[in-house]
Order: structure tokens, then sequence, then C-alpha cells
């Protein structure tokens, strides 16, 4: 009885509004898909950053025969004694985690490899025009580059030394303010979102005023007077929230998934990453469509 | 049943009292009839009793309660105790006499069984029979008076405050309104009305408590509207 009586209340008051109700799961759907899209880019980033923290943080380039900078032209190319050297004074140092010596051979194996798409440009680079490398792994890249870089800095053989986060750094720069926008422009809406439940559980409540009245009246207790705008409520923003999960799916499935393919390393989102932010969104809708309308109407049905 | 001791009212922005030093009893199966122009104070009494509004000063007791001591969420178990008809009659256009006078049991949570049982049940008792089908806007004055009473009764009040609830009907159906009433008396429910119509407080002789100014002037048992000279 009880249950029924009250949807039967919901589904007329959901029909009475219905231009403001359609509003409202609108809203609520574009708010939480763009909270979650939000969301889907923190994870993003995070794969990625926790991919390139696994891989190499410091590159020391050692000198070529085609090298041109001062130092290696001062010197010449390194040679088989110097590189030994500098690696074992590399290994000695407690910062160190990983080393690994990369031939000029082996690295044109591994560009050729990566640049597969592009044989044009391919075929502009020749094995010689690669240096050797030390791929140097950190336990800390700040903390621990600078450290790491004077012992090898300026040494006969020693071209030059790339800490490759700083290069993703950048990239990292950008993807977190894409995030950022989104998650503000999605706060903006969420904002919008309770001003309209606000709105149409008020207008619900002008509605039914008659019916409240008189549930008032024969001694409905507050909570069941309540109930039929609070389910209101709860039910728009589940619409809203099965349009918002429909959309993330859709950003997931149609925009992470194709910048994949434009990446040659693979950070690609799980669907249990989806999954989470698909629940997240869920919780967070219910809850603010139910507590917005809770609040209204403990303005409007006082007893 | 009702007792009011030494009660004031005080409307905001209002110089006069509503209601001044009211003390009075209302006996369990009483029939109280509450006269006295408008503005004497009839309506504030009955909001008083509902706790619609909360008394300037003194103790209101209803059905064994002190209204001061109520919190605010038992309110609306007191209200189930209490049936309440007004001249306006409150009844919801879209729903049907059945539904109108089930609503008021929906919405306190009682079984679809025992609304079945006992809604034909007082549709007799005012005598409705037949019209259980129709809509509020197809009934007369005198037959929407007695769905609200209906509504007001069915869930078996231990008090039922009527507040003009003859005003709008023509004095021939009002004769019927006031043998239902009488009949819910019967029952053993205590029954405060509020009117001006001199005629049926004068064919009835109950209990009158006359108002005027906020104050009671006239606590008569058998009386009449006017004056007793």
């Amino acid at each position: 009885m009880r249950a029924q009586f009250v949807f039967h209340e919901v589904w007329i008051g959901l029909r009475r509004n219905l231009t403001m109700t359609i509003a409202l799961v609108v809203v609520v759907a574009i708010s939480l898909s763009l909270l979650g899209t939000g969301l889907l880019f923190v994870k993003q980033v995070d794969n990625t950053r926790t991919y390139w923290q696994g891989r190499v943080q410091l590159s020391i380039y050692l000198c070529t025969r085609s090298s041109v900078s001062p130092q290696c032209t001062k010197n010449g190319p390194a040679t088989p004694s110097e590189i030994a050297q500098i690696q074992q004074d590399l290994k000695s140092l407690p910062q160190v985690i990983g080393l690994r010596y990369e031939s000029q051979s082996q690295a044109y194996a591994r560009f050729r490899q990566e640049f597969s798409q592009d044989q044009s440009f391919v075929s502009t680079v020749s094995k010689g025009d690669i240096p050797n490398s030390f791929q140097v792994k950190l336990k800390n890249t700040e903390a621990d580059f600078p450290i790491v870089a004077d012992t090898v800095e300026n040494r006969p053989g020693v071209d030059q030394i790339v800490d490759d986060s700083s290069i993703l750094d950048k990239f990292y720069k950008l993807l977190d303010g894409a995030r950022n926008a989104v998650v503000v422009v999605a706060i903006i809406l969420l904002i919008a979102a309770i001003l309209l439940v606000a709105n149409t559980i008020r207008l619900s409540a002008f509605n039914r005023r008659r019916e409240t009245s008189i549930m008032r009246l024969v001694g409905a207790s507050n909570f069941y007077v309540q109930l039929p705008f609070l389910v209101e409520g709860v039910i728009a923003g589940l619409f809203g929230w099965l349009v918002a999960a429909g959309l993330l799916i859709a950003v997931k499935t149609l925009g992470l998934d194709t910048l994949q393919q434009y990446f040659p390393f693979n950070v690609q989102l799980s669907a249990t990453d989806l999954i989470e932010v698909i629940v997240l969104a869920m919780i967070i809708g219910v809850l603010l469509c139910g507590a917005t309308s809770f609040l209204t109407l403990r303005r409007y049905l006082r007893v | 049943m009702i007792h009011f001791d030494n009660v004031t009212k005080m409307y905001p922005n209002q110089s006069r009292a509503a209601l001044e030093s009211v003390s009075l009893d209302v006996e369990k199966g009483e029939f109280v009839f509450l006269v006295g122009p408008s503005g004497s104070g009839k309506s504030t009494f009955l909001r008083l009793v509902l706790k619609e509004e909360r008394p300037t000063d003194g103790r209101i007791h209803v059905a064994g309660k002190d209204l001061a001591r109520l919190t605010n969420w038992k309110v609306p178990h007191l209200r189930r105790r209490i049936g309440c008809v007004f001249q306006d009659f409150r009844l919801l256009p879209s729903k049907n006499v059945y539904q109108n006078i089930a609503f008021a049991l929906e919405v306190i949570g009682k079984p679809r069984r025992f609304i079945r049982k006992v809604v034909p049940e007082v549709i007799d008792l005012v005598g409705l029979e037949g019209k259980r089908d129709r809509m509020p806007d197809e009934l007369s004055g005198g037959e929407q008076q007695r769905v609200a009473m209906a509504r007001a009764f069915v869930n078996r009040p231990m008090i039922l405050l009527a507040d003009e609830p003859t005003g709008n009907i023509d004095p021939a159906t009002s004769i019927g309104i006031m043998k239902v009433l009488d009949r819910i008396n019967r029952t053993g429910t205590t029954v405060v009305m509020a009117t001006h119509d001199a005629a049926i407080v004068d064919s009835m002789r109950k209990r009158v408590i006359e108002l005027e100014y906020g104050k009671v002037v006239r606590d008569q048992s058998r009386g009449v509207y006017g004056q007793a000279y």
C-alpha cells in the first residue's frame, strides 16, 4: 500500500510539471557526465604518469662522431674506457636503481620500431645520428636528478643529460589544465542542477499544496508528506544519471580510446575505471537531488 | 478531552489578543457549539487544539496530552485523533468520493484491506450510499460536506472539530449535515462546532460557549444562539 501510494503520487508529480522534470533530467545528465569526464581525465593522466614513472627517467647521451656540441668536438667520441668508467660510477650511486646501456644499433632499432608508421622520417635518420646512451632509473626523479647529473656532467665523452620528466611536465600541465577546466564547468553545472532541483520541487510542492495540507490535517507524518517529493527528486536524478552513464561510455570508447591509437604506448583506461566513475556519478547525482529536495521541503512543508 | 487553562493567544503585530485568559473544559462525548461574531476567536481556538498555533500563555491539554510538551514529530499522531471539517470542504477535485476518504487513511499508512472495509461503512454513515464513484464537482454542497465529514471521521477520531460546516450550505441541507454530526457524536466522539447559524444552535439544544473579543462571555449547557435573558 505505502509503496504503491507513494509511487502513484510521484508519478502525478513528475507528470504535472513535465517540462521542469525534463529540464532537470537534462541538466543533471550534462553536469554528471562532465564531472565524470573530468574524473576519467584524472584517471587517464594518472595512468599516463605511472606508465612513465615506471620507465626511463634520465638519459645520458654520449658523444658520437657526428655530435656537434663543443664538449664533444673538444674530446671526440666517447671511448670504451670512458664508457666503462661512467657506467661504474653510476652504478656506485645509491640513488640509481636501474642502469641500462643502449648502444647506437639498439637505439636505432627502437627508433625504427616506434616510428614504423612514418617511413619517410625514418629514412632521414641514419644509425650514426643516434648517440649511445645510458638510461638511468632513479629512486626519486626530482630530488636525485642534480646529484646524478653532477657526477657525470662535463666528463669527457658525455654529451648531454636529459631529464625525461621535464619534457613530460609540459604534457602533464596541458592535461591537468584540460581536466581542471572540465571539473570547473561540471561544478558550475552541478550548482545549476541544485537550483533546478530546488525549483522543481518547490513547483511540485505548490502544485500539490492541497494534498499536502490535507495530509497534514489528517495526521500524516512529516516523512510521509515529504517522501513523494523526495522520491521525485531522486528519480529525476536517476534518469539524469542514466543518460550521463551513456554519455560517459561514449566519452571513453569514442573519445579517450580513439586518442589512444595516436600514442605509441598503452595507457588505456580499463572498464573498471569507467564503472568506478559511473557509480560515483550515481552516488553524487542521487545524493544531490535527494538532499536538495529534502532541504527545500523543510522550508515549505513545516508542521 | 479538551482542557484550556488560562490560555492567551496574541498574533504578532496585533494589539488585541485573539484569545484572552480562556479557561474551559470539554468532556469526552460532549457536543459543543462555539459561537460569536467573526474575529471573536473561534478559529484561533480550533487551531490551538490542532497545535497549528502555539498559545502565548497558558496550558492546553488535548486527549490527555499537554500540547506544550508535545514534540513536533508527535503532532501528526495528535492530529490522527482529531477529525476536521471546514466551511470550504477541502476535497481533492481529482479524486472521487471513495478516493477522497481513502486518502486520509492511505497517508497514515493504513493497510489496504482495512481501507476497503471501513470506507464503505463511513460512506453509509454519512448517507452517500451509491455515490462512491462521483467526483466532487458532480456533488451538491451538502453532499461534498458529507464527504468531508466521512473523511474526518473515517479514522474514528476522539474529537471532531467543525469550523462553520454549514456556512456554505442552505438551511434545509444543513439539517442533514447536523444529523450526521449528531450521529457521529452518538458514537462517543466529542464534537466542537464553531458556527454563526442561530437556527441550528437553537434547534439542537446543546452546550453553547460564546466568545467575544477573545473572551468567554457565556458557557451554557442546553443553550441557544442569542443571549439568554
